[in-house]
């Protein structure tokens, strides 16, 4: 499991639990489809991976993590679009009943596993997020900024090369955005990576949608 | 007297609100957001999906976008049975069909470097022709007179009581068009 950060008053074990419970009801209601993981289709649901997956040297096979898997989206998107490239694919989620949904779609499909939990088992050469920062519920603001850190300083330890995440954007003053949502201007993010993590940050944006995504990579060894 | 037809199975306006939001104006870029949101949204994927496509009827275009369902049940339905009927339509412009009309609107539109927002209404079918397609740039938002919509107007018409549908007069023999059968695949 992550380790606690400081900052934050839940127990990570609660904030966990509401997420886990947030999204199986969401995939309860709604199956294994974008709006089960709470993305308007698969377009946009796709358009999110295009831009985490520009991390990835597909000229050779590699290993991945995709934190927050939900039923394997990504990995069926993959498959389809970059399915010449051998990846060894693991997706983790904190719901067990998406996990349990993934599974059933990918039994037959070898390099591809899915496990349940807060953080992956293993080191891989990348790992993805999408998404899973973004639905704060009522947790308070400072326990949130714990859950991503702890996440992010999860992510750079189980990542060898690197590894991509997405943020919405805070929008322009003024602007209500939807109760629970979390949302946040690029800099705080771009900043911790470079300096906290220490690794080399690149900032993807303006792809039509309210959102941003970084690309993190590891700095070369000097 | 007539059935149980309760409002949520004649009211389609939602479906119609659903894509105004999705092709809606964009949030113009500001300090912390680009240019994104509504038709900036769309035109993203459609850059890196062709999303719109000639050949490819507009109902599928719209399923992928989520834009036909889950919810609405019985008027969801009636909604999609429309969209279906859009290939057999007409349009404003000869020889060209409702469903063609508003997939090459579209793809011409997001191919502009700054699209237009669209606008998709229903209007009166009785009052021009039966079955009429008509796409044109307009400001069909009284509320956002400055802005220019690629606007989509569906014709529509009331449904025929059943009396009234007996009633009308039946082509002769030998006056309609022979029906095809299918062929054996």
């Amino acid at each position: 499991m992550v380790a606690r950060a400081a900052g934050g008053d839940l127990d990570p074990a609660q904030v966990h639990a509401r997420i886990a419970e947030y999204y199986t009801q969401k995939v309860k209601a709604f199956g294994s489809t974008p709006l089960g993981v709470d993305w308007t289709c698969q377009p946009t649901q796709e358009m999110r991976f295009v831009q985490l997956l520009k991390l990835c040297d597909f000229s050779a096979p590699f290993s991945i993590n995709d934190l927050g898997c939900g039923y394997g989206a990504l990995a069926a998107f993959m498959h389809r679009r970059h399915g010449a490239c051998a990846v060894d694919y693991l997706g983790i989620d904190l719901s067990g009943e998406m996990v349990r949904r993934a599974r059933r779609r990918y039994r037959m499909h070898g390099g591809t596993r899915f496990a349940t939990g807060s953080a992956s088992p293993r080191a891989a050469d990348y790992s993805v997020a999408s998404g899973i920062f973004n639905v704060q519920l009522d947790v308070s603001a400072a326990d949130w900024d714990a859950f991503i850190t702890t996440t992010l300083q999860h992510l750079a330890a189980t990542s060898q090369r690197g590894f991509a995440v997405n943020f919405v954007a805070a929008p322009p003053d003024g602007q209500r955005v939807k109760r629970g949502l979390y949302t946040t201007p690029p800099g705080r993010w771009v900043e911790y990576c470079a300096n906290q993590i220490g690794a080399d940050v690149q900032l993807i944006d303006g792809y039509g949608m309210h959102e941003f995504s970084l690309l993190v990579r590891r700095r070369p060894a000097v | 007297m007539g059935m149980i037809i309760e409002p949520h199975e004649v009211f389609f306006g939602s479906f119609l609100e659903r894509f105004n939001m999705r092709f809606g104006p964009a949030l113009p870029a500001g300090l912390s957001v680009w240019h994104s949101g509504g038709i900036a949204e769309i035109a993203a994927l459609q850059q890196e999906f062709e999303i719109f496509r000639e050949g490819r009827p507009f109902l599928q275009s719209a399923a992928l976008l989520g834009l036909t369902g889950p919810h609405g049940g019985p008027a969801n339905d009636r909604w999609i049975e429309y969209l279906t009927r859009l290939p057999r339509m007409r349009s404003d412009i000869d020889g060209v069909n409702g469903d063609e009309r508003i997939v090459r609107a579209i793809v011409e539109n997001l191919k502009r470097d700054t699209p237009l927002p669209c606008y998709m209404r229903a209007y009166d079918g009785r009052t021009r022709e039966p079955g009429l397609v008509i796409v044109a740039e307009d400001h069909p938002v009284f509320y956002l007179e400055s802005v220019t919509f690629l606007t989509i107007s569906l014709p529509m018409r009331p449904a025929q009581p059943r009396a009234a549908r007996a009633a009308r007069p039946r082509p002769q023999a030998g006056t309609r068009a022979p029906r095809r059968r299918k062929q054996a695949s």
